[in-house]
């Protein structure tokens, strides 16, 4: 690759995509999706101080392909991103997405806006799924540093960006997931209340989908918990995490596997 | 009709050095150094917006003087350059020195055959880790390409501050006092330089990915005033 040069009237300008279709690097556009494990259940639940993230960690083709996929992956300092649909594709994207966002930092020395990354993913989704619908499906959350609140947005297979006020669920156990949001759902909770909640909503989501894993007490394998406030991006550790959801687990054991007439 | 007189290739090199060499000594000069755990690139500009420091991938910084148009078009080539490499293959696998022979190239290319010579001069600095050491290329108008072992001046008088910022210890020191001496190099004897005239960039591990860190004017007065 040498050194890419455009005149100003040919110039991509501060998109990776643009410059790396000028420049003919390979971005995939084939499907192949059906060969790829997928599969998921990641939610995002805003709350009072930014926004949380809970998803699982399982792949699944015909078998468990994978038990530790991280699906949500910092796509910066104050942004969220997770896939569903075909991990080959999935993968792909965070990788565009994450790079997209940091060289738009560095060729104009400002952050994109929250509003402007979660329009950016919409052209991408859109060609990523022309050939098979629904191939990759994204969640993107964030904080918001010129309106300081945490926003949630979520995608259709045709690329389009809607903006949630409340919560957005993506991935095969969407339907369980959703319906203990939309119970257990307040405005303005805590980020542990908003924790505690998305927590639920997947181990609902692992118990009645087979392609979305639980929590793993045998291999210590647990979903992935995330915040994202003023501070940015950040992961809980295993130790919160795993008694999270061992206090779920502990619960529901009492009454024998039914959540007993509350959110719990 | 024209007439085209025969100009020996001697003074057609001179003329276009020359010319190259006035528009660089036009602009502020910049020093590049190697402190005891990073690399902090120096620059004397008025503006707050137009930079002549930045990032160009996790762990290489770039520095221009000269026309800002001609070496901010390459800044962008840069990043470019290094971000497509590092989606193709891997982060790891984006090496300053290969971009410093690119614009080694390509400023050899314009003196050579360009309607006129770029009137740039660059810095490429890399901060080491255990795949690649600590580096500072300097390339000039006409494609030379020096690898400078402690630290590099770019600009018209180059030659001057060197001499000058040469004077202060060769081992690396400490972020605070190679930034002072990089400015005392910078002012000379005669005048002090306000910080909001300074534009400072540093790289160094602060335990993420990116290391290139653009310190604030209060960041500045703090190691300009440390003992």
């Amino acid at each position: 690759m040498g050194l890419p040069l455009f005149s100003a009237s040919t110039d991509p300008g501060p998109s990776f995509v643009h410059y790396a279709e000028a420049a003919g690097i390979s971005l995939s556009t084939t499907s192949g999706a059906e060969l790829s494990p997928h599969a998921t259940t990641v939610v995002a639940v805003k709350c009072a101080d930014g926004v949380v993230m809970v998803g699982d960690r399982q792949a699944t083709g015909g078998y468990i392909a994978s038990r530790d996929v991280r699906k949500i992956e910092a796509a910066d300092h104050y942004t969220g991103l997770a896939i569903s649909g075909s991990a080959a594709r999935g993968m792909e994207f965070l990788r565009i997405a994450q790079l997209s966002f940091e060289h738009y930092e560095k060729m104009s020395d400002a952050s994109l806006s929250l509003e402007g990354k979660a329009n950016y993913l919409s052209p991408l989704i859109q060609r990523n799924n022309l050939t098979t619908p629904l191939v990759v499906l994204p969640l993107l959350a964030g904080w918001d540093t010129s309106h300081l609140v945490g926003r949630v947005f979520e995608y259709d297979g045709a690329g389009g960006c809607y903006e949630r006020n409340d919560f957005a669920v993506i991935g095969s156990g969407t339907p369980f997931a959703e319906s203990a949001l939309r119970l257990g759902f307040r405005v303005d909770m805590t980020i542990e209340e908003a924790l505690q909640l998305a927590a639920l909503a997947i181990y609902e989501a692992g118990d009645n989908d087979p392609s979305t894993g639980g929590p793993d007490f045998v291999r210590n394998l647990f979903p992935m918990m995330v915040t994202i406030t003023a501070v940015g991006f950040q992961e809980l550790p295993q130790e919160y995490v795993a008694a999270t959801f061992r206090t779920i687990m502990e619960r529901r054991t009492q009454t024998g596997g039914v959540a007993g007439g509350s959110l719990r | 009709m024209s007439n085209y007189f025969y100009v020996a290739p001697e003074q057609m090199m001179k003329d276009r050095a020359e010319f190259a060499q006035k528009g660089i000594a036009r602009g502020r000069s910049i020093v590049a150094a190697i402190y005891d755990v990073g690399v902090v690139l120096v620059a004397e500009n008025p503006s707050a917006s137009l930079y002549k420091v930045s990032e160009i991938y996790d762990r290489i910084a770039f520095a221009g003087v000269g026309k800002y148009n001609e070496f901010d078009r390459l800044r962008e080539a840069g990043i470019r350059w290094a971000d497509g490499t590092g989606f193709t293959y891997s982060r790891e696998d984006v090496d300053a020195r290969a971009l410093a022979n690119y614009y080694a190239q390509h400023l050899g290319d314009m003196f050579t055959e360009g309607q006129k010579p770029l009137e740039v001069e660059l810095l490429v600095a890399q901060l080491g880790n255990k795949l690649r050491p600590t580096k500072l290329y300097r390339v000039a108008y006409e494609g030379t390409i020096a690898d400078e072992p402690h630290f590099a001046v770019l600009g018209g008088d180059a030659e001057t501050i060197k001499a000058r910022f040469a004077q202060s210890e060769p081992e690396p020191l400490s972020l605070a006092l190679t930034l002072q001496n990089a400015v005392a190099a910078l002012a000379g004897p005669d005048r002090t330089i306000p910080t909001t005239d300074l534009e400072v960039g540093i790289l160094e591990d602060r335990g993420s990915r990116r290391t290139f860190k653009r310190l604030s004017d209060a960041e500045v007065d703090q190691l300009r005033s440390a003992q």
